[in-house]
């Protein structure tokens, strides 16, 4: 008995070794982070996409961890901090200089001097890469693209009389348009031609295409001008026949349930990103509906939309892992290589940073065509170092007070502003 | 002498052995306990954005938060209401569920399972539960007080929505959970002798008089022991919050821990972050000192006086 115990726990014990050997031993393993976990819908195609990688390789072996999107920032941040971050990753592409000037990743200049042939540049977006260059070297590369639009129900604007010819192309026709697309029964909304809140529609995408913003080319803070008052107070009373918490409502019914509210088809005309697209797609809809630019205050706007994406990374634990560094740009060059950017825009339905792999795969869609010219349009909102968070915490409260008539936009906005002033304040004094 | 030695020699080999089985535990508390307190000592005088190196700036961060941070005030304001409001509450409440469950109805570990059950539930999952109970326009609350909102022609409560509401709210969907103070004040009241009620109906005291002279008196110490344990969780508030309200509306329930998750999370501010962590339990500290000061006031069975 006692020796067949002993000849088992010697069988496992090999087994054991073979397995962590996996046929790779000689080679130098990658760490990959992603937002593709097991379970999620692009994990499959992540997955092959790294094997295709593996198999073509006899020096590296890249392995794939996958986390969710919202747990993803933390995991990232606190890896980086405690020198334990992957060979490559995934990050936003606003704040790639404050990484790059902490020393934390490496120089892609450097990589592409002694590789010109590695990745081609020039099919990648200035405006991007511009995010992603500190004192005049890249730090990182756009991985993904991210635009906002107008998308419009076809079948809403039939209803009332209206074609593709009446699509807003003016604040001003975007209000007369919507308002003939309004439905309400008993004051109960029913249906809404259009919400300046609603979607992924924001004050300072509305603020950029006036030629506004919300800081002054050294980051003070604006927002005391009567243009800013009233792009604000256009927002509050685009739709003023109805009260705020009408208007929440409507929009959190679906909301709630995790339905977009134009899927949905609740609301003829909203601003939203690209994503949407893949959203309506995948939930089958059978709605006609188009996209187009977001309509300009007036003749004299800016054509411009809020958009971001993820960059791509190499991070330098700093220990001298120069075989983990090549290898991770090995794998950076295949990542950013045309076949792979179609691949993982097919299997996630983004916009990738790669505009000729982009127009391959939006050949004969006129949506993702359409998508695409956007991106041209596209600016990503400025990394304020005392307020890396601007448009979201920090502004949030003010803003939703001004749309709960709580304070006026005027009020709003120079308690907005106050507060950004204080924050540049006390940050100045600890740095 | 040899045999003292050899004793003396024993009792060390003990204490090694002590000590080596200790170890994973004493590990534990060093590295994950004691570590990051006084790391984060440290992080509290320092600015320290999680990526670069953390640089010196001795009491600023102190110093800011005190003189010059408005939402520091504002946060630290809405946690001491939550405190005030939800831990008489939550005592109260949990008392009456208790006296409720103490009476000898039949299936009574049905109703006492009830109440505890949702002391089971994850924080995350009835958070999202009460959303949409309180939702003010297809909420089943709102539903529920429709004809009450009708007869007396009153706007519906706009709950978590509403800036004047919300703080309670929350307050009210905390109130859910209190089957866990319920579970202790029931063990106390079971341990209160019967004789004493037995003599105190022989003087003709009714269920009333028998409460508040015996019931009441008697569980001090788990009242105690649940004031101290709440005003501790109370100012730690937080994923109620996070999760309903996102800090609004009007930062209304924007509290204190939210606010130090926010200097993290979002200013990239360890420092501040760990100095507002560090004033939080010297907070804690001088109100639990004060509160134990009405141990006093509580009467522990067997005593003598």
């Amino acid at each position: 008995m006692k020796k067949i115990i002993i000849s088992l726990c010697l069988v496992l014990l090999g087994v054991f070794f073979i397995g962590c050997d996996g046929g790779t031993s000689d080679r130098v393993i990658i760490d990959f982070w992603h937002m593709s976990p097991v379970g999620s819908e692009s994990f499959s195609a992540t997955k092959q996409i790294i094997n295709e990688f593996n198999e073509s390789q006899e020096l590296y072996t890249v392995k794939g961890t996958g986390f969710g999107f919202w747990d993803y920032w933390d995991k990232i941040a606190v890896a980086i901090s405690s020198k334990t971050a992957p060979d490559i990753g995934f990050s936003t592409i606003d704040d790639v200089p404050i990484r790059a000037e902490a020393g934390v990743l490496y120089n892609i200049s450097d990589l592409i001097d002694a590789d010109p042939d590695g990745i081609d540049i020039e099919e990648l977006y200035q405006s991007q890469l511009d995010f992603a260059t500190y004192e005049g070297d890249l730090y990182a590369l756009p991985f993904t693209a991210t635009t906002r639009v107008l998308y419009y129900n076809l079948d809403m604007f039939a209803e009332v009389g209206l074609t593709e010819a009446d699509v807003p192309t003016t604040w001003e026709e975007l209000h007369t348009v919507a308002k003939q697309l309004d439905v309400d029964e008993d004051g109960v909304i029913q249906q809404l031609g259009f919400d300046p809140t609603y979607g992924n529609a924001t004050y300072h995408g509305y603020l950029w295409q006036c030629g506004l913003d919300f800081f002054d080319d050294d980051l003070n803070p604006t927002l005391n001008t009567q243009k800013h008052i009233d792009v604000l107070q256009w927002m509050i009373d685009f739709n003023s026949e109805y009260t705020r918490n009408q208007l929440v409502a409507f929009g959190d019914a679906n909301a709630m349930l995790g339905i977009n509210v134009f899927a949905g088809e609740r609301v003829a005309m909203i601003v939203e990103v690209d994503g949407l697209y893949q959203i309506i797609q995948n939930a089958g809809a059978t709605f006609n509906y188009g996209v187009t630019s977001i309509p300009l205050p007036d003749e004299d706007g800016v054509r411009v939309n809020w958009g971001s994406g993820f960059s791509v990374e190499l991070y330098d634990n700093r220990k001298n892992e120069e075989d983990q560094k090549a290898g991770a740009w090995e794998f950076l060059k295949y990542l950013m290589s045309k076949e792979v950017q179609k691949e993982f825009s097919t299997a996630n339905g983004w916009l990738m940073a790669h505009q000729e792999a982009m127009e391959e795969v939006a050949e004969g869609n006129a949506i993702m065509t359409r998508l695409l010219e956007e991106v041209a349009y596209a600016r990503d909102k400025r990394y304020v170092p005392y307020a890396p968070s601007w448009h979201g915490n920090d502004w949030q409260p003010y803003y939703n007070q001004a749309l709960n008539r709580e304070l006026t936009a005027e009020q709003a906005l120079a308690a907005a502003r106050a507060n950004y002033l204080q924050k540049k304040e006390n940050w100045e004094a600890t740095h | 002498m040899v045999k003292t030695s050899s004793v003396t020699k024993l009792k060390k080999q003990e204490n090694y052995i002590g000590y080596l089985f200790a170890s994973p535990w004493l590990i534990g508390l060093i590295v994950l306990g004691i570590f990051p307190i006084f790391m984060s000592l440290y992080f509290s005088f320092t600015n320290y954005n999680m990526i670069s190196a953390p640089t010196w700036v001795g009491f600023t961060n102190y110093r800011i938060l005190f003189t010059n941070d408005d939402l520091f005030w504002k946060s630290l304001g809405n946690t001491v209401y939550h405190v005030m409001i939800a831990v008489p509450l939550g005592i109260i409440v949990g008392i009456a569920l208790a006296l409720l469950l103490n009476s000898k109805v039949k299936g009574m570990s049905i109703y006492r399972t009830m109440f505890y059950l949702p002391n089971v539930v994850s924080v995350v999952a009835m958070t999202l539960l009460w959303l949409w109970l309180f939702q003010p326009n297809f909420g089943l609350i709102n539903q529920l007080l429709s004809p009450f909102y009708k007869l007396f022609n009153l706007e519906p409560l706009g709950w978590y929505l509403d800036q004047n509401m919300s703080k309670m709210t929350l307050i009210l969907m905390g109130l859910w959970t209190a089957g866990g103070s319920m579970v202790i004040y029931l063990a106390q009241m079971q341990d209160i002798p019967v004789t004493l009620y037995e003599s105190a109906e022989i003087d003709g005291a009714g269920w009333f008089k028998k409460t508040i002279h015996i019931t009441l008196p008697l569980m001090t110490p788990s009242i105690f022991f649940n004031f101290i344990m709440g005003l501790i969780g109370s100012f730690q508030v937080f994923t109620i919050a996070y999760i309903m309200t996102n800090g609004g509306p009007s930062r209304s329930t924007y509290y204190y821990a939210y606010y130090l998750f926010d200097k993290m999370m979002n200013d990239n501010a360890m420092g501040m972050a760990s100095a507002m962590a560090w004033i939080l339990l010297v907070m804690v500290l001088i109100v639990t000192i004060v509160a134990l000061r009405l141990n006093k006031f509580v009467f522990y069975l067997g005593e003598e006086t």
